[in-house]
């Protein structure tokens, strides 16, 4: 009887969380199965638990043009985005460790208030001004924009992995007589590379995840995924297959991506703030 | 060199001020006029914001909003609250059940919409169909009752883990000896979890209150996805009513007067955060 008090708490901490789980897991398990019916099995009553599986829903994905470049030009937007805001994000938070900086706090605070800004403020300013200058409904204007939430996010995360580097290896380094962009290049930039994947790995889920701007500001040419997946909600007729397959297809990368940024999760949720 | 730092930080800063400040000065100043898509631009003076301000359907979206807020927070943060404190008592297998609940914080909220309109549609959906055994006859999105709160269980499938995530992050930082301690004097687990596991998370506890409410309060996806505001108004919100005022409606100055108000409410949170925590 004690035996079984002693391990009550385990127990219904093993029961929770099971739960947890099921409610989790459980709806992405029904949308996948129901991805891989064929047209007529879809939607039965009741649902058939034993059918063909098909991958037609994803053949007529891969051959709907359409949703086929939404893929990719999410694809680039990411690279670019994660790209641009890794390479200056490093300098600055290379400046924010490194030197005493007057207006520290106001521009950390500057930092944080651009990413908390609503998306749809940004809209229609840059809707303006990317009409203006040609750049509307390109990769790099979306690339442009999205700086607004990572770029804040990667200093932030860049420089709590800088902070936790000793301050000796710097001075070392400084003796040795490297200037600033070989402390950086040699000294810092291995260290953090694990920091700088986990970066750009939760940079590169946020973009890719976003919606409410690529809507405002992409037409055609620049349309990412999130605006693909949306083009199969219609009202009159629904395209059950196009649903749950794009709805996969899209989520598939960042669940797998996600595994490789676990440790750095937590600390990416807070910008920096945790430990994970 | 004295000037190196700031030469390093120009990039961020002009690249920021081009993203940040921009918008914010180009809304405020055409809040200030009667800017329609394809028509001239009048200044007119304070009238969007008087306009807004004694507009009923407005103050319909803002409750609308905070409602939302309100009870995605409250029961995201409960709920997040409490798996944690149980999931931090699990000895073997922690990883796996935390990677599996951390799944819906990596999928786009329109993904969400899409897995919750085929689960819950009405003719279709494998929920209604059995609910229809117990003779409930389901309409999760279309009925006025019932579409804040499909959406808003939408957001708590979706967002909990945050909340989950860090707290567990929290709990299982803090160090073993005023538990043992408490544990000596007779303490139960619950008195433990009360008096001094959440009194020494609470900087945390702040930080997934200011987090998620600002998050909530910009809710776009899930609403455009799903019910986009309806029925009549009764899921729309701020920043789906800025959506629809620019682009379907086309009045410029509105939507931008609803985002700056709407802005305001977010820098004041924001401001709150970064006075709390010292990491700033």
């Amino acid at each position: 009887m004690k035996k079984i008090f002693k391990y009550k708490h385990q127990i219904t901490a093993y029961l929770v969380s099971f739960i947890a789980i099921g409610v989790t897991i459980l709806p992405i398990t029904w949308l996948f199965l129901l991805s891989i019916k064929s047209k007529g099995e879809t939607f039965t009553k009741p649902p058939k638990w034993l059918f063909d599986p098909t991958v037609q829903n994803y053949i007529d994905l891969w051959d709907n043009d359409l949703f086929k470049d939404t893929f990719f030009n999410s694809f680039f937007i990411t690279i670019i985005s994660i790209t641009l805001s890794i390479v200056i994000a490093i300098f600055a938070a290379y400046a924010l460790k490194r030197y005493r900086i007057r207006f520290k706090t106001a521009f950390m605070q500057w930092l944080l208030l651009a990413y908390m800004l609503p998306e749809f403020l940004f809209v229609l300013p840059m809707f303006a001004i990317y009409q203006t200058i040609g750049i509307y409904d390109t990769y790099l204007g979306m690339a442009l924009i999205y700086q607004v939430h990572v770029l804040p996010f990667s200093i932030w995360m860049l420089r709590s992995f800088l902070e936790e580097i000793p301050k000796e290896i710097d001075d070392a380094a400084y003796i040795d007589g490297c200037n600033s962009f070989q402390a950086i290049y040699k000294i810092y930039l291995p260290l953090i590379i694990p920091g700088i994947v986990a970066t750009a790995i939760l940079n590169g889920i946020w973009v890719w995840n976003e919606l409410a701007i690529a809507l405002g500001l992409t037409f055609f040419d620049s349309q990412p995924i999130t605006v693909g997946v949306a083009s199969f909600r219609g009202y009159a007729s629904i395209n059950w297959g196009g649903m749950t397959g794009s709805a996969i297809v899209s989520m598939i990368p960042m669940i797998l991506f996600a595994a490789f940024a676990q440790k750095h999760i937590v600390k990416g949720l807070t910008l920096g703030s945790v430990k994970g | 060199m004295k000037q190196t730092p700031y030469f390093f930080l120009l990039p961020s800063i002009l690249i920021l001020a081009f993203t940040s400040i921009y918008p914010i000065c180009y809304s405020i100043y055409y809040s200030f006029f009667n800017w329609r898509w394809g028509n001239e631009k009048d200044f007119i003076g304070l009238s969007n914001y008087f306009n807004l301000l004694t507009d009923k359907e407005f103050w319909i979206i803002v409750k609308n909003t905070f409602v939302f807020a309100f009870f995605a927070c409250l029961i995201e943060i409960s709920i997040g609250v409490f798996l944690a404190i149980y999931i931090d008592r699990i000895k073997y297998g922690s990883t796996i059940i935390r990677t599996l609940l951390l799944i819906p914080l990596m999928i786009s909220g329109i993904s969400v919409t899409m897995l919750f309109k085929v689960i819950l549609d009405n003719m279709f959906g494998i929920i209604p169909y059995f609910l229809s055994f117990v003779g409930i006859k389901s309409n999760f999105f279309g009925s006025y009752d019932a579409a804040m709160p499909t959406i808003i269980g939408l957001d708590v499938w979706w967002q909990t883990s945050f909340v989950f995530i860090i707290i567990l992050a929290g709990l299982k930082s803090i160090p073993n000896e005023p538990i043992e301690a408490a544990k000596m004097d007779g303490a139960t687990e619950w008195e433990i979890t009360r008096y001094i596991r959440l009194p020494m998370i609470r900087s945390l506890l702040f930080l997934v209150l200011i987090f998620r409410s600002i998050d909530t309060l910009k809710v776009f996806d899930i609403v455009w996805g799903t019910t986009g505001g309806g029925p009549g108004l009764a899921t729309e919100a701020l920043q789906t009513y800025a959506y629809r005022v620019a682009y379907s409606f086309l009045e410029m100055s509105k939507s931008m007067t609803v985002m700056v108000l709407f802005s305001i409410v977010v820098i004041f949170l924001t401001v709150i955060y970064s006075k709390f925590n010292k990491d700033i």
